[in-house]
């Protein structure tokens, strides 16, 4: 497998010297980080080892205090969760992301909802038809069959839900979509769902970025394991051939295990 | 998604109740009776749709009532003072709007719950038109541009009910087609998830609020042009029947969403109930008790069937990063 990248590919996103502390508190200390298209990328840690907040600074949530970003080699900055979208890269929130009583037509075309002219040029009105199609096709893609799209979020199960909040990210063809614990509030059958959906995107060529307490997920999915540790990059590693029980060692003791 | 029960129930107890009192109410049927019904119907069911748009980005709007009458003693001023009735329209909805721009300020910039800020815009309205007045009625004979806005016909449909059906259609127009009206929704369904895709979330917020304030003073208008009079308290009676109407409206064809088609079937649902009241000899407290009964049972209505707490996203205090 290739997909760890290398010196010979451009990476998609570039992190130098990120760093973020909330007063004299430091969450990130100088991260550089390289993310490669196709990349399945695993961020692990402790609880306060600062991943979380080197997620918001990538999603656009929370501005770097120090570092830069650059975007397929240009350097820009993500003013808002919004702004990151626009940009191309789509955060996935565990709960926060749709309205359940709104039809799946309705979340997945968000503040992009889609129109159609009416008689008069200048007169444009929602086009209710073409969103249901087109959301049928973007779930379609993820292997995930509703027939019909205008039916409320609320029916849907975990995995459907995350599907349609992924949908989302399509319909912006997000290049980089970043997901926080996507499995954690789902059964068994669900998780499998979800971790499908995760390969859909990585064979489309998008990068997955994942936050995940749950080893056997990282283990199965990534391709690429970054450890942090006081708010520093620790291990940046290839994921191939780390077991569940290689991840909880390296996030507990800082070190890797192939050393 | 709500069956065919959920959706229709109560709209298909509205149309039993109208059946039964045309069958059992003396008059009721009769043609005159059902024009005053239905006129009675245009005033509170556009102050009910200014609510309901309120309710849509999930912001209560307290301040209707006050609003209203503040306004229609601003038209009644005047156009007892000789100003042409067009102005003076103007004039009542700008103040009627001036006060939801503050609403919504104080919501969106301030972040004052709706629900305080818009009882402290009522007190402050109602201050107003009694300075305005300094207590009494403005009365006298109006000019008939101005009056007939409420009391003509135009091809034998009464204004007022034209009034309503270009106030239902422009608001059914502004949710259901437009991306200002999803935005909307979206806003008063899941405003953390809105704000995350995109949509300007405050903005949508400041103009429910408006448009409420706005449905406000188009009400206080028709009726000042109705009674040719404008006194300080004079759409207080309305306030309780707007909600009610907002309520029952959330029972029907989108259960626990406030809803333009549910908002006006329920306006003349409980107009009809009135009147019906009336000519079956009911005394005049009882359509209070009732009025109170369908306010709470609708809202439990909407509980049981939507299975979620009514008003959820609306009364949670908002704790924004």
């Amino acid at each position: 497998m290739a997909e760890t990248g290398g010196p010979d590919r451009a990476p998609l996103l570039s992190l130098r010297g990120i760093g973020k502390n909330y007063g004299a508190v430091v969450a990130v200390r100088d991260v550089d980080l390289d993310v490669y298209p196709g990349e399945v990328l695993a961020i692990c840690g402790d609880n306060g080892a600062g991943k979380s907040s080197l997620i918001k600074i990538m999603s656009g949530a929370q501005a770097p205090s120090a570092g830069t970003i650059r975007l397929r080699g240009a350097e820009t900055r993500f003013r808002s969760p919004h702004d990151a979208l626009l940009q191309g890269v789509a955060t996935i929130y565990q709960d926060l992301a749709l309205a359940p009583r709104l039809s799946i037509a309705a979340n997945v075309f968000m503040g992009a909802e889609l129109t159609r002219p009416l008689g008069l040029k200048f007169l444009r009105v929602l086009d209710r038809a073409r969103m249901a199609d087109e959301a049928r096709a973007y779930l379609r893609r993820l292997s995930v069959e509703i027939a019909d799209t205008r039916r409320p979020v609320a029916g849907l199960s975990g995995g459907q839900r995350q599907a349609v909040a992924i949908s989302r990210a399509l319909r912006w063809d997000a290049g980089i979509v970043i997901m926080d614990e996507p499995t954690a509030a789902l059964g068994v059958k669900e998780t499998a769902q979800v971790l499908d959906l995760i390969r859909r995107l990585k064979s489309e060529g998008r990068v997955v970025i994942l936050i995940s307490h749950n080893m056997a997920d990282v283990a199965a999915l990534a391709t690429r394991v970054v450890v942090m540790r006081a708010g520093a990059k620790v291990i940046d590693r290839p994921a191939e051939g780390l077991t569940p029980d290689d991840l909880g060692h390296m996030i507990i003791t800082g070190r890797d295990v192939a050393q | 998604m709500p069956g065919l029960i959920e959706r229709y129930g109560t709209v298909a107890a509205g149309l039993a109740l109208i059946a039964a009192f045309a069958a059992f109410a003396p008059n009721f049927a009769a043609l005159g009776n059902i024009i005053n019904v239905l006129k009675d119907t245009s005033f509170l069911a556009i102050m009910a749709l200014g609510f309901t748009l309120a309710l849509t980005v999930a912001e209560l709007d307290l301040s209707i009532a006050e609003v209203a009458s503040l306004a229609a003693v601003v038209v009644g001023w005047l156009v007892q003072s000789k100003v042409s009735p067009a102005l003076a329209i103007g004039a009542a909805l700008a103040t009627a709007a001036a006060i939801g721009v503050v609403n919504g300020f104080c919501v969106t910039v301030l972040r004052v719950p709706s629900l305080i800020v818009t009882l402290g815009t009522a007190a402050v309205a109602r201050g107003l038109a009694f300075m305005a007045t300094q207590g009494v009625a403005f009365v006298g004979r109006w000019p008939t541009g101005f009056t007939g806005l409420a009391r003509g016909a135009t091809l034998g449909i009464p204004n007022l009910v034209l009034w309503l059906a270009g106030v239902t259609a422009a608001s059914w127009a502004l949710i259901t087609w437009t991306r200002t009206g999803a935005h909307m929704t979206a806003t008063g369904e899941a405003e953390e998830a809105a704000r995350l895709a995109g949509i300007a979330t405050a903005r949508m917020k400041r103009l429910g609020l408006l448009l409420s304030s706005l449905g406000a003073g188009i009400t206080a208008v028709l009726l000042a042009a109705n009674l040719s009079s404008a006194a300080p308290n004079m759409a207080g009676d309305y306030f309780l029947y707007a909600i009610a109407a907002v309520l029952l409206g959330m029972t029907m064809f989108a259960p626990g969403r406030p809803n333009v088609a549910g908002t006006v079937f329920a306006a003349l649902v409980l107009k009809v109930l009135g009147n019906g009241l009336v000519l079956l000899g009911a005394a005049y407290y009882v359509q209070d008790i009732v009025l109170g009964a369908i306010m709470i049972g609708s809202v439990a209505v909407s509980t049981v069937v939507t299975n979620t707490p009514a008003f959820a996203n609306t009364l949670a205090f908002r704790a924004r990063a």
